[in-house]
């Protein structure tokens, strides 16, 4: 910028007025969202939690006050606590699993290679199709009419007889697990692959002519540059996780028994099978709850990294 | 040399060669058992090729199936969705990463919140409250809430694109004259475009995939929309795999046509944000 600029923008108010003068035209272009999400989340979530200390079951049934009694009633009941378990145990699970698949995904197309840009930006596909069309595929693949992946794992000898991979408790965890990675890890390994694009690479040529093989360059250079990263993602990632309904009620609906039944999935049974929906709410007030604390511990314990940026 | 170099490049082929068959793959083997007859389908060998290729699934897809209804349906409710999330992300967008005002900060804040917002605690009182107002069973439903989830994604999907565009150009645009609308409406479109395409094509395919408030909002199968309409064919006792694979086949489709053209554009407004 040159000095006669700066001056201009001295006297620039008389083009557009600076800080003060943008101030109507801002806030009329933000205005219409804000009151769309006030309407559609501060509203409806101000009314969920004075629904749940109502009596309401089906729509037009109950009403009277009970204060605390859902909430009493939840936190005494095996089964909200079972979910709430399986939850963390979910999360647990897939996003080692994903992350994990991320993180190869994304060493994998750091590498040059022709076709690299579309492989880049295809590699979502996963994600990018409906969760229905993800569940009739695994549905069908993972199954016993025609299903490939028992051909395969039988004609290579690995297992006898076909194994129904909803059946069994274990395997039926394991199976979402399983598909709702295939589904989700190529989107946190792009997001991955972009930190990692950004790590100067002359860290890398240093470390080469100090000598240092491939996978300790990875160790200390790439992991360390990936930390903050990693830790948005991971935030981001459980929520995402925590709060999946879709794939798993359609995979397996919650079941066998309550093997898949995590903390949404028992929200949707209370609310819409057995129609407590007062109750429903005071279990996703609880959820919700749950959420900010996790929220809040994860920066507490984790929040080093940020400061460690600079 | 040469040897180190042939087998570099032949393990950087082999790994994204496994990485793209994964995730590939299983779609290309529905697409092509979406041609098999259906004995070829649930065969317990299966066959490679769909040979010989058949067109029934389809074609029950489409005339003895309420599929083109759900069609019609997941189409109206997603291109509105299209159409009012960019109607209210872009000028935000614009307001939050490019102008100075007070109270930016909060604004920014709770966009990031609502974001992260778990949609469990919207379900019940968007229930309760449609019912009351009978816009239970309507598309207009739908609509509200596929917004509702999309908007807060598309601003922050916006921050790239909108963050990129100097200064200079709009300030240069004041020297000649122009005024705010103007400046606006004729460059600052033009150069967001990729990112509104991205924040368009990002609410489509939210709307169009949007299984849970779909199941419980809509009754009638009149108004049902594709994501409940083929869950509802898989729940039957006998499942018809060959109309399954058929319907996941056209339904991924339209997304894969939209991620053709603003992929690229997509993936680059997803993943700015993941470096700070």
């Amino acid at each position: 910028m040159q000095p006669n600029e700066r001056h201009f923008h001295g006297s620039g108010r008389r083009l557009w007025p600076r800080a003060r003068g943008e101030a109507p035209l801002a806030i009329a272009m933000v205005l219409p969202l804000f009151l769309w999400l006030l309407g559609t989340i501060l509203l409806p979530l101000l009314f969920a939690i004075r629904m749940s200390f109502f009596d309401v079951g089906i729509i037009g049934t109950g009403g009277a006050f009970v204060g605390l009694a859902n909430y009493a009633h939840l936190l005494s009941s095996r089964p909200f606590w079972e979910a709430m378990g399986l939850s963390v145990k979910w999360s647990v699970a897939s996003l080692g699993l994903q992350m994990t698949a991320s993180f190869g995904a994304a060493l994998i197309l750091h590498q040059r290679f022709r076709g690299q840009g579309f492989a880049r930006v295809w590699i979502i596909v996963p994600w990018i199709v409906p969760t229905v069309v993800t569940v009739i595929m695994w549905r069908w693949m993972l199954g016993t009419s025609g299903g490939i992946v028992n051909y395969l794992l039988q004609a290579l000898g690995l297992i006898s007889s076909q194994v129904g991979f909803f059946g069994t408790r274990q395997l039926a965890f394991a199976s979402v697990v399983f598909i709702n990675s295939w589904r989700m890890f190529p989107l946190t390994g792009v997001m991955l692959l972009a930190a990692m694009q950004s790590i100067p690479e002359e860290l890398y040529e240093a470390a080469r002519v100090d000598g240092a093989s491939a996978v300790q360059r990875t160790l200390h250079i790439t992991l360390p540059g990936l930390r903050p990263v990693l830790f948005a993602l991971g935030l981001i990632n459980t929520l995402w996780l925590v709060n999946l309904f879709d794939v798993i009620w359609l995979l397996t609906g919650g079941g066998p028994g309550t093997a898949t039944t995590t903390a949404p999935v028992y929200i949707y049974d209370v609310a819409f099978n057995a129609y407590r929906l007062s109750r429903a709410s005071a279990a996703s007030v609880l959820f919700g709850l749950g959420l900010m604390v996790f929220v809040f511990v994860y920066y507490r314990l984790l929040g080093g990294v940020m400061e460690e940026e600079a | 040399m040469s040897v180190r170099r042939l087998v570099r490049s032949l393990g950087t082929w082999l790994s994204v060669g496994t990485l793209l068959f994964v995730v590939m793959a299983p779609f290309g083997w529905v697409f092509s058992s979406s041609f098999k007859p259906t004995r070829l389908i649930i065969a317990s060998t299966p066959t490679l090729l769909p040979v010989p290729f058949v067109l029934e699934h389809y074609v029950k897809l489409l005339r003895a199936s309420p599929y083109l209804t759900y069609l019609a349906n997941s189409t109206v409710v997603a291109l509105l969705t299209m159409v009012i999330v960019v109607s209210l992300a872009s000028p935000a967008a614009y307001a939050l990463y490019r102008l100075r005002f007070p109270g930016r900060d909060y604004l920014l804040r709770i966009v990031l919140i609502t974001y992260a917002f778990p949609r469990m605690l919207l379900m019940i009182p968007f229930y309760t409250l449609f019912t009351r107002v009978r816009l239970v069973d309507t598309l207009q439903a739908l609509v509200l809430v596929n917004v509702t989830f999309a908007a807060p994604f598309g601003v922050w999907m916006l921050r790239a694109f909108f963050q990129a565009i100097p200064r200079e150009i709009e300030e240069a645009a004041a020297l000649d004259g122009a005024t705010r609308l103007q400046t606006l409406t004729r460059i600052m479109v033009p150069l967001t475009a990729p990112g509104v395409a991205s924040v368009a094509m990002f609410a489509f395919v939210a709307s169009w995939t949007e299984y849970m408030f779909a199941s419980f909002l809509i009754n009638s199968d009149s108004r049902r929309t594709i994501p409940v309409g083929l869950a509802a064919l898989m729940g039957q006792y006998d499942i018809d795999w060959g109309l399954l694979l058929a319907g996941a086949t056209l339904t991924s489709l339209p997304v894969l046509i939209l991620f053709a053209f603003v992929g690229q554009a997509f993936v680059r407004g997803l993943t700015a944000g993941a470096v700070k």
